[in-house]
């Protein structure tokens, strides 16, 4: 049997419609007019033990809801969630036994104490035994260098320090599953780089399985073997991350900030494109915010080479930039049926 | 067990990151205790005993109303808002422990430094400066036991004013209202003693009492028969399990809003 | 002229934005003012309680005692709703966001004082001005111009000491960053005010009287009103004292201000 198994998922919430002014402020004070959001709409999946799964989306797609569901926090609307054969919003506590969880954008660990603290008081709130507790930091020492932290003020860290004690913590108690929400937001290449050594090693070595959301798209390649991707709370893909690779391999965005733009230049570099490659999936041009211009390149159909050469010859550029594609753009290729 | 023990641990060190302000919390006090004291000198205005208490006792009860009150004071109600306003709640939900049990453990250590820093240096001058006569009896072995429940009320009721924050975004109001009717009506700003008949008569059909009253009138009057000490822990008792399920039914469903309504 | 009414129109427009902000958190709103209430009515149930046991409290009977609150009241409501927000003056010194305000071609203290009002303050106004009336009938005091001109210069000064000794009280946080104790220290002072300053002895009513001068946050001034004939000469001193606190305390802030080098640390 699977390790998590999700079938029919869905989470409904009610918000509140705010007015404008102050006027309208005020007049929210004593009335209510609600609006109901499919956060997370009829999903289905499972996952193996050991599995590293990516789980992503653009924002607002309902990713933080699903993994609430799955830490027991969210209720869903209907549905079910089994994780180790127990429902974790029925049975909290001991679902949370067997997981560990870093939202990146907070900390499990004690603000103002010493880290080595946090690590014993987690060591008991885990009823991890002495030698598990042994063993564990040893890892974590050789991992990243845990015992020269120890003596360090959790709000004193930097980031990428934070972080990575936040992640040992996650896996300190040997849990059936750790969920990673964002776990290199922020950080720099480098400390990206040592974090995701860190959680493929920790997956390696002690063969848990990850769920992981991420922005990043270097983070998806990096650890995972499969990626389920939702938008808009619905499922749209769930498979080998290879097949998506090769959609995040071959395209490319050229972003260009284009010299004297005005209102014609995008219609002028649109025709310009479409007259040297007919087929709109090879290059697609769209508006970017601040004058910056986005050239999505399909590198099998249209070499990116020909693209510059044809964008520079007839446009004057001030800066540009080729980028990986976005999730914004990998989700909207995925609409177009780029993986069908 | 061991989890909350190690959480109470977690709390007196992180207490001991803002010792800063100590010598504040004890002057605050001890200005406290001066104004009672000429308060109080000018109520009597020399006479013997007023509603039965004498000016000593009438001190000791004020002084160390105020005192139970500081240690008492652990911020849970503004911790649980601040987890729920700003969402680290589900940093605590992803812990396999009641997060009642846990923030209670956190208030436990704060009670004990609170005690250490600010009570004992208070009762200290006490006995030096103003020469309180401390009076004893069997009512005192009572105490100890008195001022656990006394503790555990306070939290409970600090829990679920906290937990109105799933309804509310910023406790200031409830909170303000809740301290200004312990202060009130549990007798620690005035001994219950000269409150109209009619008012003691309320007053010990609610809580309050017991978190001050109760455990206040076995130091001042340790020489009563022991069956009055036992009522009174029995009344206590009372209390602590109607606020503990109170607290159950409660969150439970308060959470719901964080649960079905997604916070 | 151009000065002030630049100053007016900011003010409008930052207050604004402030209050729309509040306004989301309606039950917050209701309760907050409900707790208002309760708080400042627990004081006269003091007076009624100890008043219901003794005769008088050193020498003053109820509603001489409500007067005397309801002076207190107003005098402290311009605290509460421009200033109550000294109490967080703390965290953005603590976590470094009180840099933000070195940003503005504007006065500092005004721009902090324009962040905020606070509405429960206006409930706490209104309430202190229903007791004020209703202990003025009860005690027949007589309001001609002349008095009516002395209650305004005494309540303004009366609420520039109050202003003055938070402001400083929270300041310290400009060199111990946790100024809470210091903060609670002042309310606590400050509560004490509307009681009869005469119950305490020589030193005590010295250091209450010139030091910490919260006996002319209600005691003090009210007793002008009440005609019996006991006003000590300190009385007369009010507009001086609330200018020279609030002189002192624009000057701490100064200082403070002047010394903060960014972070906490």
């Amino acid at each position: 049997m699977a390790l998590i198994e999700i079938e029919h998922l869905s989470k409904h919430f009610k918000l509140l419609n705010r007015r404008e002014g102050l006027k309208g402020a005020f007049l929210d004070l004593f009335s209510g007019n609600y609006r109901t959001v499919k956060a997370v709409d009829d999903i289905s999946f499972s996952i193996d033990e050991g599995e590293i799964v990516g789980y992503i989306g653009p924002n607002g797609a309902g990713k933080s809801t699903t993994i609430k569901m799955m830490t027991g926090i969210l209720q869903p609307t209907e549905g079910k969630i089994l994780i180790n054969g127990i429902e974790p919003y029925s049975n909290r506590i001991s679902n949370a036994r067997r997981m560990g969880v870093v939202f990146g954008q907070r900390t499990q660990l004690w603000w103002d104490l010493p880290v080595i603290e946090s690590f014993k008081i987690l060591k008991e709130i885990y009823a991890v035994d002495d030698q598990t507790y042994r063993q564990q930091m040893a890892l974590f020492e050789d991992l990243i260098g845990l015992k020269k932290l120890y003596p360090v003020q959790v709000r004193t860290m930097s980031l990428g320090q934070r972080m990575l004690c936040d992640i040992a913590a996650s896996f300190l108690h040997q849990p059936k599953v750790v969920f990673l929400d964002e776990p290199t937001i922020g950080l720099d290449v480098s400390v990206k780089a040592r974090i995701r050594d860190v959680i493929r090693e920790l997956n390696r070595t002690q063969n848990i399985t990850i769920i992981l959301t991420t922005h990043d798209l270097g983070d998806i390649e990096a650890l995972c073997q499969r990626i389920i991707i939702i938008d808009k709370g619905k499922l749209l893909f769930d498979g080998p991350v290879q097949r998506v690779n090769q959609l995040f391999g071959v395209y490319r965005t050229f972003k260009a900030q284009i010299f004297d733009y005005n209102d014609t230049t995008l219609d002028r570099l649109k025709a310009l494109v479409q007259d040297r490659f007919a087929d709109p999936d090879a290059v697609h041009v769209e508006e970017n915010e601040n004058f910056w211009t986005d050239i999505i390149i399909n590198q099998e159909k249209a070499p990116l080479r020909e693209v510059l050469n044809l964008v520079m010859s007839k446009f004057e550029l001030e800066d540009i930039r080729i980028v990986e594609i976005s999730m914004e753009n990998v989700v909207q290729k995925i609409y177009d049926g780029a993986l069908l | 067990m061991r989890a909350y023990l190690a959480t109470t641990r977690g709390s007196f060190l992180a207490y001991l990151a803002y010792r800063s302000g100590f010598i504040f919390s004890i002057l605050n006090n001890l200005v406290y205790i001066t104004i009672a004291f000429f308060l109080w000198r000018s109520i009597f205005q020399g006479q013997e005993t007023l509603r039965g208490l004498t000016f000593d006792q009438t001190f000791l009860y004020i002084t160390l109303a105020s005192s139970l009150m500081v240690t008492l004071k652990t911020w849970t109600d503004w911790e649980i808002s601040h987890q729920i306003v700003s969402g680290s709640i589900i940093m605590s939900l992803v812990k396999p422990v009641k997060f009642q049990w846990l923030m209670m453990s956190q208030s436990v250590g704060f009670s004990v430094m609170n005690f250490l820093t600010v009570v004992v240096p208070s009762v200290l001058f006490l006995v030096f400066v103003f020469q309180v006569p401390f009076y004893s009896g069997i009512g005192l072995l009572f105490l100890p036991l008195a001022l656990v429940f006394s503790f555990v009320l306070n939290t409970t009721i600090d829990y679920m004013i906290g937990l109105t924050s799933f309804y509310t975004e910023s406790i200031w109001g409830i909170s303000a209202t809740k301290d200004i009717i312990i202060l009130f009506l549990s007798g620690s700003l005035i001994p219950l003693q000269f409150f109209p008949d009619w008012a003691q008569q309320t007053l010990k059909l609610l809580p309050f009492q017991a978190m001050y009253h109760l455990p206040l009138m076995m130091l001042i009057e340790p020489e009563q028969p022991v069956m009055t000490y036992v009522m009174s822990l029995g009344v206590q008792l009372f209390w602590v399990a109607a606020l503990l399920a109170l607290a159950r039914l409660f969150y439970n469903r308060a959470i719901r809003v964080l649960r079905v309504a997604g916070g | 002229m151009q000065r002030l009414r630049y100053y007016l129109r900011i003010y409008f427009l930052i207050e604004t934005q402030y209050i729309k902000s509040k306004m989301q958190y309606r039950d917050d709103f209701i309760i907050s003012g409900i707790g208002m209430v309760f708080s400042s009515l627990t004081t006269i149930a003091v007076f009624w309680v100890l008043l219901a046991s003794i005769p008088d409290l050193a020498g003053w009977n109820f509603d001489q005692l409500v007067f005397i609150y309801a002076f207190y009241m107003l005098a402290i409501s311009p605290f509460q709703i421009l200033f109550d927000h000294f109490w967080q003056l703390r965290f953005h010194v603590i976590e470094g966001t009180f840099i933000k305000y070195y940003f503005r071609p504007l006065n500092m203290m005004f721009y902090y004082v324009s962040e905020m009002f606070d509405i429960k303050g206006v409930v706490q106004f209104v309430l202190g001005i229903a007791m004020f009336i209703y202990a003025s009938i009860r005690l027949g005091v007589v309001w001609n111009l002349p008095q009516v001109l002395l209650l305004l210069v005494t309540m303004i000064s009366a609420a520039l000491v109050t202003i003055s000794i938070m402001v400083i009280a929270a300041c310290t946080s400009f060199w111990i960053y946790n100024s809470y104790p210091v903060l609670d220290l002042a309310r606590r002072l400050r509560e004490f005010s509307p009681y009869p300053m005469t119950i305490f002895d020589g030193f005590f009513k010295l250091m209450f009287t010139y030091i910490i001068p919260i006996g002319f946050v209600a005691f003090y001034p009210a007793q002008i009103f009440l005609n019996t004939g006991s006003n000590s000469t300190a009385v007369y001193l009010s507009p001086l004292i609330g200018a020279a606190t609030f002189a002192l305390a624009y000057w701490v802030w100064m200082k403070g201000v002047n010394g903060y080098t960014g972070t906490g640390s």
